[in-house]
């Protein structure tokens, strides 16, 4: 298979800390891939190493099959990136913070105009960014890693600071860029719901390992919602449901039910009032990004 | 090269903080103003007193002190707010970085120096000097002065890309450049201080036999070899910088 990011045995470490070990990402082309983990994992660090900011303790980086140590400015020639907060020059408006990286790239002016209208801030484009929201920087630093029409587009964290609406546009973005501009993109988070959402291929890191590497697919096995059931007697109530050919799980207290579909619910609650047993409560459990460590850690889908 | 030499320019010229180029060369021209004839004593000629003057504040103090602070401000808009990962995340080398910046703040050294030549020409025009301007000395001034600063440049880019805050930079400029009050004074250290040459190779007074009014191998072991210096010291500092 041919990646257009793949990292060997990529290490950094601080001092005594690691803060990555070992990573072996593996990223196919038009995918968008969700780089989920906690803060402090190492994503960012391994998003610095992706750019030839940081070097790597250990381990190799290949983007668009080339080795980032031999060819990184015909690598970056390709890349968009939008490292952490949101950069800028302050004393510029956001048409100039443009212009002042156009100047190198080389790209027409009218492509400020473009990318500008594609993060939706072409009305104020004179104003100078100091006075931005969050939200505006950071499609600001959208604008500019779009600017040289990447390839390869890498957002760290691109939603972080946003309101809800903002989070919704930015998302709306993202995902038709690997459609409409043949790009592949990273973006990280620190948030399942997000990665969910947005992400077709996800890589999971937890205190610099990568602990999980597949499709989404894949991964809502484990993120799946579990539907809890509060009964009374719920021994009975367990062995009530297993008897009408129903699968559940109990832990002492509650019933779990394993197929969480609308009809088997309703289902299952119709045969426990049959059996005379109370429901006190139908609950959907969340499950956290912790949960979801926790489980990929324990079914050993390490990679 | 080109392409990120305008950039750098393009950034600089709008932080509207060009104006500091007259600083210098307006005390300059104050001083060349206030100056007495008289009271210094005299000499054959008045523009030796003008520019002895002149110079001793301009080179021993803001020349080097300006120049630092223009290579405090080349770094702190890259400072600010992460303008460094940005920057170098782009497709260019660090190396064409650090020199297109070099390049920028010697351009500007070189236009304030020029703009210091005007102070110069404009003391004599006011006073109504009647000797002629005596442009074969006083270009050997300019140019020396410059020359002379090219190592500081080199340093204080590298403290102002090694330090985040503007204080820091400035300091150690402030720490190097004030014992020069008393090093050019002092006919041993003198000639090897490196902050003492600005002042030493626009010192008319010098011997004018030598080229920039210092010999020789004074100007290229000192000049040249505190260049070296700070120069490589500054760009391998910033090839290896974590950003
Ligand atoms: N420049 C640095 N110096 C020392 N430690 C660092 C540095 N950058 C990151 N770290 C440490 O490395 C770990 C990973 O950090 P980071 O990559 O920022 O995580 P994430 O982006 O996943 O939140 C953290 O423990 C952090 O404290
Ligand atoms: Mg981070």
């Amino acid at each position: 298979m041919e990646y257009i990011v793949e990292t060997k045995n990529l290490t950094k470490r601080f001092g005594k800390e690691q803060a990555v070990s070992g990573l072996e990402m593996k990223i196919p082309k038009g995918e968008i891939y969700g780089f989920l983990g906690p803060n402090g994992a190492g994503k960012t660090t391994t998003i610095r190493m992706l750019l030839g900011l940081m070097r790597p303790t250990s381990g190799s980086v290949h983007i668009f099959q080339k080795d980032l140590r031999k060819e990184r400015i015909r690598i970056l020639n390709k890349v968009g990136s939008l490292v952490e907060n949101p950069s800028y020059y302050p004393h510029l408006t956001a048409g100039e913070n443009l212009e002042a990286l156009r100047k190198i790239i080389g790209v027409p002016k009218t492509r400020i105009k473009e990318v500008l209208k594609i993060v939706r801030l072409e009305d104020v484009a004179n104003k100078k960014v100091k006075g931005f929201s969050m939200g505006m920087k950071q499609r600001l630093g959208i604008a500019a890693s779009l600017l040289n029409n990447p390839e390869l587009l890498i957002l760290d964290e691109p939603t972080n600071g946003l309101d809800p609406s903002g989070i919704i546009e930015i998302r709306q973005l993202i995902q038709r860029l690997p459609h409409d501009y043949g790009m592949t993109v990273i973006i990280s988070s620190h948030l399942l719901s997000e990665i969910d959402q947005m992400a077709t291929t996800v890589g999971v890191v937890s205190k610099g390992k990568m602990i999980f590497q597949d499709s989404i697919e894949e991964m809502r096995k484990f993120a799946k919602q579990k539907v809890v059931l509060k009964v009374s007697d719920s021994e009975s109530a367990w062995r009530a449901l297993l008897a009408r050919g129903m699968r559940a799980d109990w832990d002492e207290k509650n019933i779990t039910l394993l197929n969480q579909s609308d009809e088997n619910v309703a289902t299952a609650v119709k045969y426990l009032v049959k059996d005379g047993f109370s429901i006190y409560r139908v609950e959907e459990e969340k499950k956290s990004l912790e949960d979801v460590f926790l489980q990929m850690t324990k079914e050993e889908r390490l990679v | 090269m080109l392409p990120i030499m305008s950039s750098e320019w393009y950034k600089l010229s709008k932080s509207r903080i060009l104006w500091i180029l007259l600083v210098g060369p307006m005390v300059g021209l104050f001083i060349g103003l206030t100056a007495n004839f008289d009271n210094l004593g005299g000499g054959p000629n008045e523009w030796y007193v003008k520019l002895l003057s002149m110079n001793l504040t301009y080179a021993l103090l803001f020349l080097p002190l300006i120049t630092g602070v223009l290579a405090s401000v080349v770094c702190r808009y890259e400072h600010q707010e992460g303008g460094w990962k940005q920057l170098l995340a782009m497709p260019l080398t660090r190396g064409k970085v650090f020199i297109s910046k070099y390049i920028l703040l010697i351009a500007l050294v070189m236009v304030m120096q020029l703009l210091y030549l005007g102070s110069i020409y404009l003391v004599g025009v006011i006073d109504g000097i009647p000797e002629p301007f005596p442009l074969n000395i006083v270009w050997k001034s300019i140019f020396g002065g410059w020359v002379a600063t090219l190592p500081l440049v080199a340093l204080q880019l590298w403290m102002s890309i090694l330090f985040k805050s503007f204080a820091a930079p400035f300091a150690v400029n402030v720490i190097f450049t004030l014992p020069t009050i008393l090093v050019v004074n002092s006919e041993r250290f003198g000639p090897y201080y490196p902050w003492a040459q600005p002042f030493s190779m626009m010192y008319i007074g010098g011997n004018t036999e030598d080229i920039f009014f210092v010999p020789w191998d004074q100007l290229l072991i000192v000049v040249g070899g505190s260049f070296l210096l700070f120069f490589a010291g500054g760009y391998l500092y910033f090839q290896r910088k974590a950003v």
